[in-house]
C-alpha cells in the first residue's frame, strides 16, 4: 500500500531512493524492505516474467523500447574490435543490436578496403578475401552479464533463434560483484537494468573497475519527467493500465505494480549524474529521451 | 594497487597513469614499487630516491598530483593530435579518432568524446595550422628586426604566407575535399569562420596593416577570397609540386595590388574631372 511507505519516514525514504543502504531499509516499489528481501524479491519478479519479458516489453512500451534501445547502440557507435560488457542484459536485445551495428561497420571498411586494392592481383585479392571472410565482426565481442538464471536462458534460446552465434557469451553474475576483472571492457552498458540493482553506487564502482581506461559508461533508464501534463498522463498509464496488461498478458499483476513503482523511486536525472560523476566517471551527461520518459547517462573513465 | 582518488583536484587518473607508463618507458613490476613504499613513510614523503630520476611514482601518493594533473580538454587535445597520423588512411571520421585513442592506450570508445562525423579534428587541424602559422610569421618578423632579413614587399609577404598556409594541407590533401564539406555544415560555420577570420587577419597583422579606415574590411576580404580560391584550386591540382597553385596564387596577388592601385587612381582621376568641371562651371557663370 503506498501510504505506508509514505509514514516510514523521510529521512528512510531518502537514503532508501538514493540506493545507499545506510541502515537495513530498502525500497521494493512503494514497500519498506531490507537489503536481502529486497534482493530476493527482485530475482522472483524477473524469474517470474521472463519467458513473458519481450511480450510485455513491446505492449507496455507500444514497441518504443526497441528505438530506445536502437538509439543506445547509435550513441555508443562501436567501431569493430569493441568489447562490449552488457549487465543485466538479460533477454539480449542490447547485444544483438551491438553485434548488427558492428558487422554492419565491418562490411563498410572491407568494401572500402576493396575499392582501394583495385591494382592487386587475383591471388592478393583472393588472399584478403580469406583473411577477412572469417572476421565479419572485426573481433568484437559482447558478454551478456545477468544475475537471474531465468532470463539468461530466455537470451541464449532467443540468440539460437535468431542465429547469432558468433561474438556472443553469457555469465551469470552480480552487477554489485562483477566476475572479471579489471580494465578489460570498451564499453559498458546497463539497459534497464540499474534500477533493480540494490546498491546503485556498487555497481558504478563495479563499472569503473572493469572500464579500460577511456572506456565508455552507458545506462538506458526509465527517468523523470519534468513536463507537468505529460507527467500526469504518464502515471495514469503507468498505475492504471500497466498492471493490468500484466494480469492480461503475463498473468503476474504484481510484478507489474512493482515496475512502475520502482521507476517512481528510482533518482532523477540529475542525481544519477552526480553519483555517476562520484563513481569516478568524468565528461558524464544525459540525453533525456520522449521528454524524460527514459534517458541515456553516459561517462567516461578517463 | 589502487591509484588514490583525491577530491580536490580531479585530475585524470587512469590517462595520466597511462602517460607515466609510457613516460618511463619500462614497467617496473607493481610489486616492487609498492614494497618501496611500505618501508619508507607514506605520508606526504616525496620518493625521490627511485633509479628513474625525478619520475613521480607509480602509485601516485604525495604531492605529485600536480605534476599529472591534465584537464579533460588536454586529452581531447592529445587525442586528437594522435588521430591526425590515421586520417590518409581513415579519413576524417569517428575511426580515425578511435586510432588515435588506441595509440595513447586508451580505449576505442574514447573517441565517443567526440562528435561522430569528426568535426572536432578537423576543426582542431585547422587551428593547429593556424598557430605554426603565427609562429612562423612571428619568426620571419624578428628576423627583420634585427636586421638579418630583408623587409619584403606586400605582395611578396602575402604570397608566401598563403603558400606556406596551404602547404600545410599537402599531407591530407586527398582527404580535405571532405574536411571543406564538413566545415560548411550550419552546425561548424561559426567555428571554421571565426578561425578562417583570425587567421587573414594574423596575416595581415604581421604584413604590417595598421589602417583604421574601411580598407580593414576590404583588404581582409580580399585576402580572405584569394586563400579560399587557391584553397580550391588546390583540391584539383595535379602538376609535380603544385606549382599550377603557386602560379595562380602568384597572379591573384598580383590582381589585387593592381586593383588597389587603379582604384586610387580611379579616385585621383574622378577628384581631377570634379575639379575640372568645377572650374569650368566657374568660367561659364563668369
Amino acid at each position: 500500500c503506498r501510504c505506508r511507505a509514505l509514514l516510514s519516514g523521510p529521512a528512510g525514504a531518502l537514503r532508501a531512493r538514493r540506493g545507499l543502504a545506510a541502515g537495513p531499509e530498502m525500497h521494493f516499489g512503494f514497500q519498506t524492505v531490507t537489503e536481502e528481501e529486497r534482493r530476493e524479491k527482485i530475482y522472483q519478479v524477473f524469474e517470474n516474467v521472463a519467458k513473458k519479458y519481450d511480450v510485455m516489453n513491446d505492449s507496455m512500451t507500444l514497441g518504443i523500447h526497441r528505438v530506445w534501445k536502437d538509439i543506445l547502440v547509435h550513441k555508443m557507435n562501436p567501431c569493430p574490435g569493441t568489447l562490449l560488457l552488457d549487465v543485466a542484459g538479460g533477454t539480449g536485445d542490447i547485444a544483438f543490436r551491438f553485434i548488427n551495428y558492428v558487422r554492419s561497420v565491418r562490411q563498410r571498411q572491407l568494401q572500402r578496403k576493396l575499392k582501394h586494392n583495385q591494382n592487386l592481383s587475383w591471388q592478393e585479392i583472393f588472399d584478403s578475401y580469406q583473411k577477412d571472410q572469417f572476421n565479419s565482426l572485426g573481433d568484437s565481442q559482447v558478454v551478456v552479464c545477468d544475475i537471474n538464471r531465468e532470463m539468461l536462458k530466455v537470451g541464449k534460446q532467443k540468440a539460437q533463434h535468431l542465429g547469432y552465434s558468433e561474438g556472443l557469451s553469457w555469465v551469470l553474475g552480480n552487477a554489485e560483484e562483477l566476475p572479471f576483472d579489471d580494465d578489460k571492457f570498451d564499453v559498458y552498458t546497463i539497459a534497464f537494468g540499474i534500477r533493480n540493482v540494490t546498491r546503485i553506487d556498487l555497481a558504478l564502482q563495479e563499472a569503473y573497475r572493469v572500464l579500460k581506461p577511456g572506456g565508455r559508461f552507458l545506462c538506458l533508464e526509465f527517468s523523470h519527467v519534468s513536463n507537468p501534463l505529460l507527467s500526469r498522463l504518464y502515471d495514469l498509464y503507468s498505475f492504471q493500465v500497466i498492471p493490468v496488461l500484466g494480469e492480461v498478458i503475463a498473468g503476474d499483476w504484481r510484478s507489474y505494480q512493482y515496475l512502475v513503482e520502482s521507476i517512481r523511486q528510482f533518482p532523477p536525472q540529475e542525481e544519477l549524474k552526480a553519483m555517476i560523476e562520484d563513481a569516478g566517471f568524468f565528461k558524464v551527461d544525459y540525453d533525456n529521451l520522449n521528454f524524460g520518459i527514459v534517458a541515456i547517462h553516459s561517462g567516461f573513465k578517463l | 594497487v589502487k591509484c588514490q582518488h583525491y577530491p580536490p583536484a580531479r585530475a585524470l587518473q587512469a590517462s595520466a597513469a597511462l602517460r607515466r607508463a609510457s613516460d618511463e618507458h619500462k614497467k617496473e613490476p607493481l610489486t616492487s614499487s609498492s614494497q618501496q613504499h611500505f618501508d619508507s613513510p607514506p605520508a606526504g614523503h616525496q620518493p625521490e630516491q627511485e633509479p628513474q630520476g625525478p619520475h613521480p611514482s607509480y602509485t601516485g601518493q604525495g604531492g605529485q598530483q600536480s605534476e599529472d594533473y591534465e584537464s579533460e580538454e588536454q586529452l581531447q587535445h592529445r587525442i586528437l593530435t594522435a588521430a591526425l597520423e590515421f586520417v590518409p588512411e581513415h579519413g576524417w571520421t569517428a575511426e580515425a579518432i578511435a586510432e588515435g585513442a588506441k595509440t595513447l592506450g586508451l580505449s576505442v570508445a574514447a573517441a565517443g568524446m567526440f562528435h561522430s562525423d569528426g568535426s572536432e579534428l578537423i576543426l582542431h587541424f585547422v587551428s593547429e595550422c593556424n598557430t605554426k602559422l603565427s609562429k612562423l610569421l612571428e619568426k620571419e618578423q624578428k628576423l627583420v628586426q634585427l636586421g638579418e632579413a630583408e623587409k619584403k614587399p606586400i605582395d611578396e609577404f602575402l604570397r608566401d604566407a598563403v603558400e606556406a598556409r596551404l602547404r600545410m594541407l599537402i599531407p591530407y590533401i586527398e582527404k580535405w575535399p571532405q574536411a571543406l564539406s564538413i566545415l560548411l555544415l550550419p552546425r561548424n560555420i561559426p567555428s571554421s569562420l571565426n578561425l578562417l577570420t583570425s587567421m587573414i587577419d594574423d596575416i595581415w597583422h604581421y604584413a604590417g596593416d595598421q589602417s583604421t579606415d574601411f580598407s580593414w574590411y576590404t583588404r581582409r576580404a580580399v585576402l580572405t577570397g584569394i586563400y579560399n580560391t587557391t584553397e580550391l584550386v588546390m583540391m584539383q591540382d595535379s602538376s609535380p609540386g603544385f606549382e599550377d597553385t603557386w602560379r595562380f596564387l602568384e597572379n591573384r596577388v598580383a590582381d589585387a595590388m593592381t586593383m588597389s592601385s587603379t582604384a586610387s587612381q580611379v579616385q585621383s582621376t574622378g577628384e581631377a574631372v570634379v575639379q575640372g568641371l568645377m572650374g569650368a562651371a566657374v568660367t561659364v557663370s563668369n
